[in-house]
């Protein structure tokens, strides 16, 4: 039995920690599209597989995302597919951090909407005080204790879907603290906006599985 | 010989027989924006117990058959609901926000006259009973004295224009 033969390029042996710290500041997917982008400028498509083969498996997303590229364009994040999800509300709470998708809804989200992230709940996180400094809009932190006081007929949460099939997603495990049955019932939306237009390929480390009826609207792919 | 327990029917009986947009339609009369009413419906038909959701769709259609028996026609001319209450979230106290810690939908308390006078305090309790406790339960009860508003006014309607 033969074995496929892994890519020629050797990576820097650096790139799994470098990868790391880009995700805990920019969400996994954020992080492998900077990732992809750049390796891809850099050696074309070989070097995306490569780093496909070396980290995919520690990081099922950037597995994912690198499947998705092939050496193609990303398509950016379109923050409008949320339209119908958000309509008539004032409060969102953002559970789980992606930050090219925060960078889309902060800039198309009307301003009359209060706009806030979870903190506190998932496995990896960001200096949010730094984070948030570089957007035009006011962004709360919201520790997750203080969830609730976000709720209200017109408040809205909102969680990223790494991948879904008819049944399932892939959620940052904080949405597993955030959807409990009391919570469910204060928020008047709960809305998943898929990133993946694939299931993953690989076992979801990082993630958790959820069912796609946790979420009144889901969005995306 | 011990009793054999009985079976229950399995939760996937239930919820077959479950169509959120039956409810979304008989709540649009009371509930005209169709988000805040997605909202409502889906508190009722797919949050809490799975007997509850099942319970609470039966009897709101059951409603809905009766004021479809009891026709339209009185409806253009019935007097607005009066007066109405809201049916709150759960929160905890300290985290509500004026303003936006109830529900969208509220219900008419003009039908609950029939029982106990408005103004009295058994009349409030009554209206205490159907509005409190976990938020699918007192949304199912807002949503049916809404409808039993609305038909208790066509039946008064119906018979006054058979005489």
């Amino acid at each position: 039995m033969s074995e496929r033969p892994g890519p020629a390029i050797a990576l820097p042996p650096t790139v799994h920690a470098s990868f790391l710290v880009a995700a805990t500041d920019l969400g996994m997917w954020s992080a492998a599209r900077l990732f992809c982008r750049e390796l891809s400028a850099e050696g074309g498509a070989p070097l995306v597989e490569a780093l496909r083969d070396e980290l995919g498996r520690d990081f099922p997303v950037l597995d994912g995302v690198a499947a998705a590229f092939g050496g193609g364009e990303l398509q950016a994040p379109r923050a409008e597919l949320l339209a119908d999800a958000l309509a008539g509300i004032d409060r969102l709470v953002v559970t789980g951090l992606e930050a090219d998708a925060l960078d889309a809804l902060a800039a198309w989200l009307s301003l009359d909407v209060e706009l806030a992230v979870l903190t506190g709940a998932s496995a990896l996180e960001p200096d949010w005080r730094a984070a948030l400094t570089n957007y035009a809009r006011p962004i709360t932190r919201l520790p997750l204790g203080e969830l609730q006081r976000w709720a209200g007929r017109r408040s809205a949460l909102l969680t990223f879907l790494y991948g879904r099939d008819h049944a399932h997603a892939y959620v940052d495990s904080a949405w597993m603290r955030v959807h409990a049955p009391d919570v469910r019932v204060q928020f008047r939306a709960l809305v998943g906006w898929n990133l993946l237009s694939q299931p993953l390929e690989l076992y979801p480390r990082w993630l958790s599985q959820t069912a796609l009826e946790d979420f009144s609207h889901v969005v995306g792919p | 010989m011990p009793r054999r327990p009985s079976r229950s029917l399995p939760a996937s009986a239930i919820a077959s027989f479950i169509q959120p947009a039956e409810i979304d339609a008989l709540l649009e009369r009371v509930l005209p924006d169709g988000a805040e009413r997605a909202f409502v419906v889906r508190c009722i038909t797919q949050e809490g117990p799975i007997h509850h959701r099942g319970s609470s769709y039966a009897l709101l259609r059951l409603l809905g058959v009766l004021l479809d028996e009891l026709g339209d026609e009185g409806d253009a001319v019935a007097d607005p609901p009066g007066e109405t209450v809201s049916v709150r979230l759960r929160l905890p106290p300290h985290m509500a926000r004026e303003g936006d810690d109830d529900y969208p939908l509220r219900m008419p308390t003009r039908p609950l006259d029939a029982i106990e006078p408005s103004g009295d305090r058994k009349h409030a309790a009554l209206v205490d009973c159907l509005t409190d406790g976990p938020p699918h339960h007192a949304l199912a009860n807002a949503a049916m004295v809404s409808l039993l508003d609305l038909a208790i006014t066509r039946a008064r309607a119906k018979r006054s224009r058979d005489g």
